[in-house]
């Protein structure tokens, strides 16, 4: 991937496991929020090849099932202007699910995140915590196979990190392949199971504390191997 | 000073007596406008949507051309138009000097850079991250776009009052190609400068106390709609 022919990284492989929490982790600048908006479907890289159950697609096509499937959440995340609960029935509104079964995902969702209180205010004017915490009940709602975060922890309170480390956990347990990017070493010591380092010669280095590596079969993981192009 | 106390008073009289000369021609006014305004909104949100989210070679420049234009003085509209649309004019063969369809087209030219601008500066509050946030959880690109109207409409609303505020006291450009007559292309502005000219002062009054009524009710509902926004 480059912008304005400056060439940022060339990553071979990047591969998303059910049930693993990934961290990544590089310098600024060195690309992360950009590999996982290609990740997502959000930006076009310049070359990639998108790996879904085997199966090899070009960025474009792969785009709505990664769109669909894979799950963006930004450092701080974007509230629609209008209730908690509504932030939350976003993506079922759009999957065009009947009322009665929004309105028990979505019920569901903010028992989920311990959200019930809140559920009627203005998610404006939550605290960061608490739209960390909706953004995270917006996408587990809809069930995603990939879900990025980008650097989503920092500037949280302990406590709030807490709850948010446990509610990561809880949809990794529940097989999804969350991958957050992100400098703070700490979180890898509590949430990682797998490290990987996107260098500032534009790789990704795995940095795994002991490789067991015993492939993923899983195959509903898209594997995505973004971006190549020689640099200028 | 009698003089125009009389005036005023007589003023009143015909406002309150319902006076059709005088009725016929706000009607004119308003239909004008509102035709104007109800054919320039989609467009100069198409633009100011595009200007938004395209990634397209000279998009700063087209950006800088429409926050210029919007100083551009309605007797040059009128004056271009009236040029275009004389009968030695490239349009002559329209034959729509001193039509009201020649005032729509003026006021439409007038109230387009005006649309576009506050739109654009609108939906560039929204962020790119509502626009991704949309995406990402599944919303075709037509619903991520109608979203960020959304999320922005009292904005948006407050760009079109704005617009309308300005074609509607607009006098210079309806003038030349409108050609004031009577019953047909004589609107509120225009009728005031001749009914003064003439000595006319009730009319003239009359007219012009509609006209503040107008100006200030619409730049009341312009405070709203952008205190809202800023609630938000
Ligand atoms: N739209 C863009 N146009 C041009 N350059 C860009 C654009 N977006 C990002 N860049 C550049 O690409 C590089 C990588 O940006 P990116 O945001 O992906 O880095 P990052 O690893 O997420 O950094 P950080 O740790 O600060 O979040 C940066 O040098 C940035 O300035
Ligand atoms: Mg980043």
């Amino acid at each position: 991937m480059s912008y304005s022919r400056r060439r940022l990284f060339e990553v071979e492989l990047f591969v998303f496991e059910p049930g693993t929490c990934t961290l990544l982790s590089g310098r600024n600048g060195a690309g992360k929020t950009t590999l996982l908006k290609i990740a997502a479907g959000l930006l076009k890289p310049d070359r990639a090849i998108v790996r879904i159950e085997g199966r090899d697609f070009t960025w474009r096509a792969a785009r709505p099932f990664l769109r669909h499937r894979v799950i963006y959440l930004h450092q701080f995340p974007y509230m629609f202007n209008t209730s908690v609960a509504k932030n939350i029935a976003y993506g079922l509104r759009q999957l065009r699910i009947p009322r009665a079964e929004t309105k028990a995902r979505v019920s569901q969702a903010l028992e989920w995140s311990g959200l019930e209180e809140l559920a009627e205010r203005d998610a404006r004017t939550l605290s960061g915590g608490e739209k960390q915490r909706v953004a995270l009940a917006r996408a587990r709602v809809l069930s995603p196979d990939v879900l990025l975060l980008d650097e989503s922890l920092s500037g949280l309170d302990p406590e709030a990190r807490q709850q948010t480390y446990f509610l990561i956990r809880r949809m990794v347990s529940e097989q999804v392949a969350v991958v957050v990017a992100t400098h703070d070493y700490e979180l890898l010591r509590q949430l990682g199971d797998r490290h990987l380092i996107l260098t500032d010669a534009g790789h990704l280095e795995d940095r795994s504390p002991k490789t067991t590596a015993a492939p993923s079969s899983h195959a509903r993981a898209p594997n995505i191997s973004p971006p190549r192009r020689r640099g200028q | 000073m009698n003089e125009i106390v009389t005036a005023t008073e007589r003023a009143i009289g015909l406002l309150i007596s319902g006076d059709p000369g005088l009725w016929a021609i706000i009607g004119i006014s308003f239909s004008v406008s509102l035709r104007a305004i109800l054919i320039a909104t989609p467009f100069a949100l198409a633009v100011a949507l595009l200007l938004t989210l395209g990634h397209f070679y000279g998009r700063r420049l087209l950006i800088a051309v429409f926050n210029a234009s919007m100083a551009v003085p309605a007797v040059v509209v009128g004056l271009s138009i009236y040029l275009l649309l004389s009968r030695s004019g490239p349009f002559g063969d329209l034959k729509l000097l001193f039509t009201q369809s020649a005032m729509v087209i003026g006021q439409i030219l007038l109230a387009f850079p005006l649309l576009v601008a506050m739109a654009h500066s609108a939906l560039q509050a929204a962020e790119r991250s509502a626009w991704e946030t949309a995406l990402t959880l599944g919303a075709r690109p037509w619903r991520a776009l109608f979203t960020l109207m959304y999320e922005v409409r009292f904005a948006l609303i407050a760009a079109i009052i704005a617009g309308f505020a300005r074609i509607i006291a607009e006098v210079g450009c309806s003038m030349m190609v409108g050609g004031n007559i009577l019953n047909y292309t004589r609107n509120i502005t225009t009728a005031i400068a001749l009914e003064t000219s003439k000595g006319e002062f009730a009319q003239g009054i009359a007219l012009g106390l509609v006209l503040l009524a107008l100006a200030l009710t619409l730049n009341l509902l312009l405070n709203l709609m952008q205190g809202k926004g800023e609630l938000a």
